[in-house]
Order: structure tokens, then sequence, then C-alpha cells
């Protein structure tokens, strides 16, 4: 087991490095200079050199990128070029926020997600199965921030039970984390109701039945059990999902999180920040994944005995 | 005529320090202390250092904690900040008095060797601060005696005292930029009414009242600086009551807050011009009838009202009001919206209708490229598309390309500009014309030296602009600039569409508040609450 962890993060290596690589090429093509965007409209051209030598952007990409992996390696992931701040005081503000509210909007998808999608699949076509079909295309088809406002304007000022936005008490995670859950929420119950409907029309599940074992028992253990390997999988890429699409979100509930850190580096063209935040997303997906094969074995011991 | 004339300079400013000093103590109303102002805003500071930040966002905050030498009023009139009087000693130098017994936050006494440390360090520091640009040929400080400091120029320099009371000139206490380096910048120390006590990245900034302030003490205790990128999102907590005050509010919400007795509506006429500017160095466009039809073309009272909804004005020339040597171009006069006399002067210029109703020139179509971006400028793409459509009907096609800033940027700064037309705007941020005047429109400010973007070449502007810039007397200089302006009247390359206004919103029992003119002059020294 410690020896497959290992082997997966060595692998995350590469991976990192490539990130790292294609991240740097992409803001090399894309055109808008960072230093005259940050000097804005006034700069002298002298003044812009003199802030590009200081920033050693005159170098060649892949000088600055050998370079760059060199202090990475050591732990420095350098100096925000707009804000002048090391990039991991900038990430250790965003990032826990960002954690916090994929983690909450992640239980609530697969609480209510999973708790729906088994009701559905007990009772097919009954009434709570077509509500639950219907709310799920909503959930799918609203825009997050329609969702985020209309949720702000009912429950912050109608009903003035919640904060508008920002980030402090739980209170003010509920709104946000709804939000971006409702999506993920309806993709969880879908997938949770057609999968355990297949396991049901199993032989065992057959069998179960036949030797007496409470309807209860029937769904949570015979049949959830062995209908949860695609489930697990869609929470695995949902995680990433709810966590770089939080973008909107965060907008909209004014949330402190890296999405909106990155999107500033983007339009500043703050390519050391955004190295930063990128290489971050990187390994929290490396680590999801890690922990999802991880939770296949526990849920099926064949899967790993094969790791 | 120099002595006389710095005599009665210093005379004024002494004048006008008496005045700070003594006529403020009547409020209309009983003022009360306490209470804690919320802000909500759109974006997260860059940083509190002016040294790094001179835009909205950061010099919102940092106004109300570091202050320049001078300040410019609300009526835009230079007044003494940290300096208690000044005198103009020649065209390159500037003697300024210091205000005994002034603080920093830390304790650090404010004198002569602070003000030379801020701008050693924004001049000669490397990189040089962010506003080294914006201050034309300021070159630096020197110590006098401990309340004494001269101020120079490269060169004779009629701007200086507006530069010297830019927002973004605030003296910073040199202990603490030495204690803290790099970390100076997430919390300044300076002389203002309020002093840094917090700032969570995209969440807030906490100032507090400054007890030891030399003026009038701030009435709040304290002030926070919220996020809140979501315009719909910071309209409903001003309604909630979570904000106080509303920076950059929704303009179709003013109509029905200006309304509502529980809201106010702060606005006035601001710095910045949009305007669709035209290559005058491209054909057609180095033809000034095809210039002037464009103008005629454009119906800019429709653009007001229907897209930008009483949330801006019309231009009235290339300089917004408020600049020191604005003279109203009378463009409604000049250039109305006339799409007869459009035609008939693009006929003289020798264009004829095409079969597909597009005006051609020997087998030329009249069609013009076009280079904007997109939410740059308040309604920047929508402006362009209604303008692209008014041109239509008069028989010129424009090609607009919408791209993001950081692009179109990027274009302007280049040496070549291979597009007909430009969305653009243009703010004049020492509030004094030689600023916008000598950039836009010098033959040698073309880019990258400056931003003469519509490659406009004209010796006796040059002449003009360039004498006003060395002139230390304002009231010839106030000509030179009329002069310059009339011409460029004649000649336009711009369409000048409107001038934004500086709109915040404030919940009714916010007292004590006046918008600026400068959108980075948020002056909160003086508000207090009436809750």
């Amino acid at each position: 087991m410690l020896t497959f962890i290992a082997r997966r993060l060595l692998l995350a290596i590469p991976v990192l490095l490539g990130v790292v690589f294609v991240v740097m090429l992409t803001i090399e093509l894309i055109p808008g200079d960072a230093v005259s965007l940050m000097l804005g409209e006034h700069a002298t051209p002298e003044a812009v050199a003199k802030l590009r030598d200081y920033l050693g952007l005159d170098k060649p990409l892949l000088v600055r990128y050998v370079g760059y992996v060199g202090r990475v390696a050591r732990g420095d992931l350098g100096r925000s070029i707009q804000q002048n701040r090391p990039v991991v005081d900038e990430l250790a503000d965003a990032w826990p926020a960002t954690l916090e509210l994929t983690a909450a909007a992640l239980v609530i998808a697969a609480a209510f997600g999973i708790a729906a999608g088994v009701i559905s699949a007990v009772w097919p076509n009954s009434a709570f199965d077509a509500l639950a079909r219907l709310g799920s295309l909503f959930g799918l088809s609203m825009p997050v921030f329609w969702t985020g406002l209309v949720l702000i304007v009912v429950f912050a000022l109608w009903l003035p039970w919640m904060p508008v936005g920002g980030m402090g008490s739980p209170a003010h995670l509920v709104l946000p984390a709804v939000t971006l859950a409702l999506p993920s929420l309806a993709m969880v119950a879908r997938m949770t109701r057609s999968s355990v409907l297949d396991v049901l029309r199993e032989d065992y599940v057959r069998t179960a039945r036949a030797k007496g074992v409470a309807e209860r028992l029937v769904v949570a253990k015979h049949a959830l059990r062995n209908a949860a390997i695609p489930i697990l999988t869609l929470l695995g890429l949902q995680a990433g999902q709810l966590m770089g699409g939080a973008v909107l979100t965060e907008t909209v509930f004014a949330w402190p999180g890296l999405g909106r850190l990155m999107v500033k580096a983007i339009f500043a063209r703050d390519y050391v920040l955004l190295q930063g935040a990128v290489l971050i997303f990187a390994l929290a997906f490396v680590v999801i994944n890690l922990a999802v094969d991880l939770a296949y074995g526990a849920l099926d011991p064949r899967i790993a005995r094969q790791g | 005529m120099m002595p006389a004339r710095s005599a009665l300079l210093s005379a004024l400013a002494v004048a006008w320090a008496m005045s700070v000093c003594l006529g403020s103590a009547s409020p209309a109303e009983a003022q009360k202390k306490g209470g804690t102002l919320t802000i909500v805003r759109p974006t997260d500071p860059v940083s509190l250092d002016p040294q790094l930040e001179t835009t909205a966002p950061g010099a919102w905050v940092y106004f109300n904690m570091l202050e320049p030498l001078l300040t410019m009023d609300e009526k835009m009139q230079i007044r003494p900040a940290l300096a208690a009087s000044y005198e103009v000693l020649s065209p390159t130098k500037v003697r300024f008095k210091l205000r005994p017994n002034v603080k920093f936050h830390d304790g650090t006494p404010l004198n002569a060797a602070a003000v030379k440390f801020t701008f050693d360090r924004a001049l000669r520091g490397t990189p040089p601060a962010r506003w080294a640009s914006l201050a034309g040929s300021l070159s630096g400080a020197e110590v006098v005696d401990d309340l004494t400091v001269d101020v120079m120029t490269r060169e004779p320099y009629g701007p200086i005292l507006r530069t010297l009371a830019m927002y973004c000139t605030g003296i910073v206490s040199p202990t603490a930029v030495q204690k803290m380096g790099p970390d100076f910048s997430r919390a300044p120390v300076g002389t203002g009414p309020f002093k840094f006590v917090e700032w969570k990245t995209n969440t807030h900034v906490i100032l507090e009242r400054n007890p030891d302030y030399w003026g009038d003490k701030a009435p709040l205790d304290r002030v926070i600086f919220k996020v809140v990128p979501e315009e719909g999102a910071r309209m409903i907590a001003l309604q909630t009551g979570d904000a106080d005050m509303v920076l950059l509010p929704a303009p179709a919400q003013l109509a029905a807050l200006k309304r509502d007795s529980k809201y106010t509506v702060h606005e006035v006429v601001g710095g910045r011009v949009v305007f669709a500017g035209m290559h005058a160095g491209l054909a057609p466009l180095d033809d000034v009838r095809v210039r002037t039809a464009l103008l005629h073309a454009v119906d800019r009272k429709a653009i007001l009202e229907n897209i930008l909804e009483g949330s801006a004005v019309p231009a009235r020339g290339v300089l917004a009001p408020s600049v020191f040597g604005f003279k109203d171009m009378q463009l409604d006069k000049l250039y109305p919206f006339d799409r007869a006399r459009a035609k008939a002067l693009l006929a003289q210029a020798g264009w004829t209708p095409g079969p597909d109703g597009v005006l051609q020139k020997g087998g030329q179509k009249l069609s013009l490229s076009w280079l904007a971006a997109r939410g740059r400028y308040p309604k920047d793409g929508e402006i362009t598309e209604a303008i692209q459509a008014m041109f239509k009907e008069v028989g010129v096609e424009a090609k607009v390309q919408f791209l993001e800033w950081a692009t179109v940027f990027t274009q302007f700064r280049g040496a070549q500009l291979t597009h007909h037309m430009f969305t653009l705007g243009w703010v004049t941020s020492n509030a004094d014309a030689d600023y916008s005047l000598y950039a836009l429109f010098h033959s040698k400010q073309v880019p990258p030296t400056g931003w003469n973007t519509s490659r406009y070449a004209n010796p006796r502007v040059d002449a003009l602009v360039e004498q006003a810039r060395r002139s230390m007397n304002q009231t010839e200089r106030e000509k030179l600039y009329a002069e310059v302006q009339d011409i460029l009247a004649k000649e336009m390359v711009w369409i000048p569409v409107y001038n934004t206004k500086e709109i915040v919103v404030t919940r009714a029992g916010v007292k004590g508040f006046t918008v600026h003119p400068v959108e980075y002059n948020l002056w909160l020294g003086k508000v207090w609450l009436d809750k």
C-alpha cells in the first residue's frame, strides 16, 4: 500500500513539470505584456524596460523555466509580479477558502445527491422520482451566477437570514456552498439513480431478498456498495471540477478563493502568481485522484490486490 | 514678474492654510462621533503603496492614510496638505514649509528628510514608482532645514503644483519603509486621518481613526473596505445594510435609488473622457473632411440617453471640465448630429455611393478597421457598436475587432497602429491640461513614447503645448491651452463621446461625504454616521 502511494506521488513530478511548462508557454504565446499593463497607460518606455529587466522577463523562456523549476524545488514559488508579495503568502490566503468551499459543496452534493438517487431508484417513477428528476434537470441547466443571485435575493434580501457575501461565520458558507453544489448534486443524483437501479436488477439482490434480508439492508449493503464505484468516480471528477469551477461562485459571493486569484493573475499577466496557483491545482488533482483510487480499494478488495 | 507672482502665491497659500484650520469647525448638523463605515467595491488593491499602485482600488484606501504636500479640493483648487505654505523660487524650484508637529502613524516626525526620502524612493528606486511617469519632469527634493524642503524639476514645469497635489504623491514614513521592506506595501504608514489595521486579501482592508491626527480628527472609528465583485451583490449589500457606501454602483438602479429617501446618490462630473479615436495618419482619415463628417454622423445624445442611462455626461471636448486649462469645444454647435451634412462632406471629399450602399472612391470602399476592448470603460463595447451602426447610415463601413484589454493595450503601445479607429478613455491624472494635450497631441508623443495614438501632427500645437509646459504663469498657460483646443476643434481627431461621472451611493445616514471629481480622491476624514 505504501509503495503504491509513494509510486503515485513520484509519478506526479513529471506531471507537475509538464504543467508548469505548458502554463509558461501559454503565457508566452498570448499577447499582452505584464510590465506595460502593470505600469499602466502613462508609463515611459524607459520605466517599462527597467522593470522588465528587474523582473528578469527579458530572458528566454527556457532559461526562465529552468530557473523557476530550480527555485520551486527549493520551495520558493517566487514573488507575485503585480503585488510584489511572496506567491506562497498569496496562495496561503486563498487556498483555505477554496478548500472550505469545495469541501462543503462536495459534502452537500454527495449527501443529498446520493440520498435523492437512492430514493428515486428504490421507488422509480414515483412522485418523488419525478420531482427529483425535474429538480436535477433544473440544477444542471441553471448557471451558477444566476442561482447565486437568486439565492442572495431570497435568503439575504427578502428573508434576511443569510449574509450577502464574504467569508467568516459558518452562515457565510451556506449560500455559496449550496450554489456551487447544485449542478454536482444533480449529476450525482442521476448517476446514483441509474447505477442503483442497475444493481437492484442483479441476481444477488434477488437472492438477498429471497433469503429474507430486510429491504433497508438490501439497499444499503448489497445495492449501494456495488453501485458505489461509478458514483465515487464521478465525485472524484466533481471535486476537481468544483475546485476549478468555483470562480463564478466566488465572484458572486465575494469569496476570497483561488479561482478569483487566478483570474486576476491572468488579466494582469502575472505569470509568477499564475504558475504557483496552477501548480497547487495540479497537485490537488493528483491527490484527489490518489484518494479516489485508494477508496476504490477500500470498496472493492479486488482492485486493491491488483494495485 | 516672477517674484511678485510667487509672493502672491505663497500669500494665497497661507490664507488657504488658515481657512482650512478655522473654517471647518461649524458643520450644518450636529456631527456624531464613532461607528464603522463599510464600503463595498469590486476589486482588491494591488498594493497599498503608491510606489506600486496608482489605480483606484488601492488609491481609494491609501488616500486616507498617506498625505501629499498639497491636495486638490472638490472644486479642483490646490490646497495645502502637509505643506503649510509654498513659494515658487524659480521655474524649476518650489520651496515648501512643512506643518510643524506632524507625526507619522509610527511616531516618526514629519520633516524635510521624509519628503526627500519619499521622492528619492519614487524617482530613483529600482524599479521607480508607478507614479514616476505621471510626475512629468519632477526630479527630486532637497532638505533646506528641518521643516523646509525644495522640490526641483529637470526643466521649467508649469504643472508642478498640481503634480504634487496628486493622490499618489503621499509622503511615507522613512523609518517604516526601512523597517518593513517589501511588507510596507501591505501596511503603509503615513500621516493621514486614518491608520492601517488589517488587510485580508480579496476580503477586506480595515482602517481606524488616527487619534493623533494634526487636523480635525476623523469622526469615524473604523472604515472597512470590502471586496464584492458582483455588481448585483454590491447593490443588495447596500439594501440589506451590510454596506453603507457603494463604489461603482449599478447605473441601471440609480434612478430608483435617487427617488428612495433611504439612500443618497452622490455624483459629480469626473475626469475621464471616453472617445472614438481616429488615426489621422492613415487614409482616408488623413482628410479632415472625412473626420468631421464622421462627427456629424454620430448621434451622441442617443448614445448618452439609451446606452449610458444618465451615468455619464456628453464630452465637451478632449478634456474634462474639471481639468485646469479646459475649454468647451462647443461640439454640439460645431458638429451637430446631421446625416445630410455628413454625406455632403464625404461627397466633397470625393466619396460616391457604391452598389452595396457603402461609399467608394476609385474602386476603394470607405471601410474603416476599428480596434476596441470590451469592459475596460463603462459601456465601451456598446458605444463602439452604436457608432458602427451610425456610420453605416451615412455609407461608411466599420469593421470592429473586439479584443481583451491586455491585447488591445499592447497594440496601442506599439510604434505602428494599423487600425483606422479605436475606442479609448483618458483621464487627466494631475488635472492639468499639460498631461493630456502634451501626451496626446504633440507630434513627438507617438507611441511608444507618448499616447498620440491618433498620430496627430501640427507644428503650431507642438509649439503651444511646449510653451505652456514651460511657463509658470498660470493665466498665460490657460490662454495657450485654449488656443490648442480651438485648433483641435477644427481638426478633430477624436469623436469625444462621454465624460464619466463619479458616482457613489450611500445609505442616508452617511453624512459629511462629498464625491470628488478625481475618482481616486475618496476622502473619508469628514464622514460621520447618523444611525
